[in-house]
């Protein structure tokens, strides 16, 4: 029997389990127990997560989240969100309009943190026609506009910021969650995509202005079905620039992938070899484009070649 | 400096394992003792299996890559190389 999914449970119930035992909200492997009284919170959640599986109440939860408001005085002046995690705060609270995109930030430190089953690479993933593609890259090199990009134009999202590589196969596990947006790739979405359901744009954070995209349904449907690894990019986008892939070798590759790990170096041997895997499995290339258009083109070039 | 017969003898330090991934003749190098990951010439890697076999002098090493066993300069650059390698404690001169 399915799981019930959010939209199932309605906005009332929806609000009655985030205020009392907690929304309890399975993303890929994992599931979340949220807790919050922040109504906003949970209109963004409901739409931007309205496909998602929900647990019954008192199902085991890998992660136990809190969103909390203001109190006292604090609710006039400024107000503020505040995250917890198991009891502790780890980050600096923001400015209550940036609740959503603090609990993005929170549910990518809970995995990137914990989730040592996986080799956790900070990359967007996508998948068509069984293989991946893997895009590592430091923030501001177009990641995921690109990958925004290419989930709406037939690639199916595996995640947008937290690639999982299992250590006993080399799978990569989908967590499909939504795409996160910065700047001017907003609007660059907005026109290349313009029935893409996107969350209304946080001015002021620390990243800038931030929207989240919704992922596809499609996406979330086969959050189960894990992708082989066949092709690690490493975007960057330039004004101008042709598209371009440019071919890097194995023992470099390694090395760069390995730098955008968050556990590589935690798991020691295993996350050595988890990532020699991958360059071994998959081909490695720089990618420089200017157009959207022209970045999905070549990514169907390099599902052709291997048809 | 001219090498002498004090010249140190180089060894793996214990508990390197040599755990390794090539292509095209470069490696990447999984370090035991530090969890860091090197990157290496193939040669470089050659040079550590050969100092896992046998503890050896710098003019052993060159002798054994078909170099010329006395000449400073080539000393030299091994020397440098072993430091670099014991900077990064996959080898150490005997005491």
């Amino acid at each position: 029997m399915a799981m019930p999914t959010l939209a199932s449970l309605g906005p009332r119930e929806l609000r009655a389990r985030l205020r009392g035992p907690g929304l309890r909200l399975q993303t890929g492997p994992f599931v979340t127990c949220i807790r919050s009284p922040l109504a906003p919170l949970a209109d963004t959640l409901a739409a931007m997560y309205a496909d998602y599986p929900v647990l019954d109440d008192g199902a085991l939860a890998d992660f136990h989240v809190r969103l909390s408001g203001p109190t006292g005085l604090r609710r006039l002046v400024r107000p503020q969100v505040h995250f917890h995690y198991d009891g502790m705060a780890p980050f600096q609270p923001l400015p209550l309009d940036q609740a959503f995109p603090m609990f993005e930030w929170a549910m990518n430190w809970c995995v990137s943190s914990q989730a040592h089953s996986w080799l956790v690479i900070h990359a967007a993933v996508i998948e068509r026609g069984g293989v991946a593609a893997i895009l590592p890259a430091p923030p501001g090199s177009g990641k995921s506009t690109l990958c925004a990009a290419l989930v709406n134009r037939g690639w199916r999202l595996l995640s947008d910021e937290l690639t999982l590589v299992r250590l006993d196969d080399g799978l990569i596990d989908p967590l499909p969650r939504p795409v996160s947006l910065k700047n001017a790739s907003i609007g660059i979405i907005r026109d290349y995509a313009p029935d893409a359901a996107l969350t209304r744009p946080v001015a002021d954070t620390v990243k800038g202005t931030v929207a989240h995209m919704r992922a596809s349904g499609d996406s979330v449907a086969r959050a189960a079905e894990a992708a082989a690894p066949a092709w690690i990019v490493f975007p960057k986008w330039q004004a101008g620039a042709a598209a371009e892939l440019t071919p890097v070798a194995r023992a470099p590759a390694h090395m760069r992938l390995a730098e955008n790990a968050f556990n590589y170096s935690l798991l020691g041997e295993a996350g050595f070899q988890a990532v020699g895997r991958l360059v071994d499995d998959a081909r490695t290339f720089d990618f420089r484009y200017g157009v959207l258009d022209d970045a999905v083109a070549v990514f169907e070039q390099l599902l052709r070649e291997r048809t | 400096m001219p090498h002498t017969c004090s010249a140190p003898v180089w060894r793996l330090v214990e508990g390197q394992r040599l755990a390794h991934r090539c292509h095209d003749g470069q490696c990447v190098l999984f370090n035991d003792l530090t969890g860091d990951t090197h990157l290496l010439e193939h040669a470089v890697l050659d040079l550590l299996a050969a100092l896992r076999a046998a503890p050896a002098s710098a003019a052993v090493l060159a002798g054994a890559d078909g170099l010329p066993d006395s000449d400073p300069g080539i000393l030299a650059e091994f020397d440098e190389l072993l430091a670099d390698l014991a900077a990064l404690s996959l080898v150490e001169a005997l005491p």
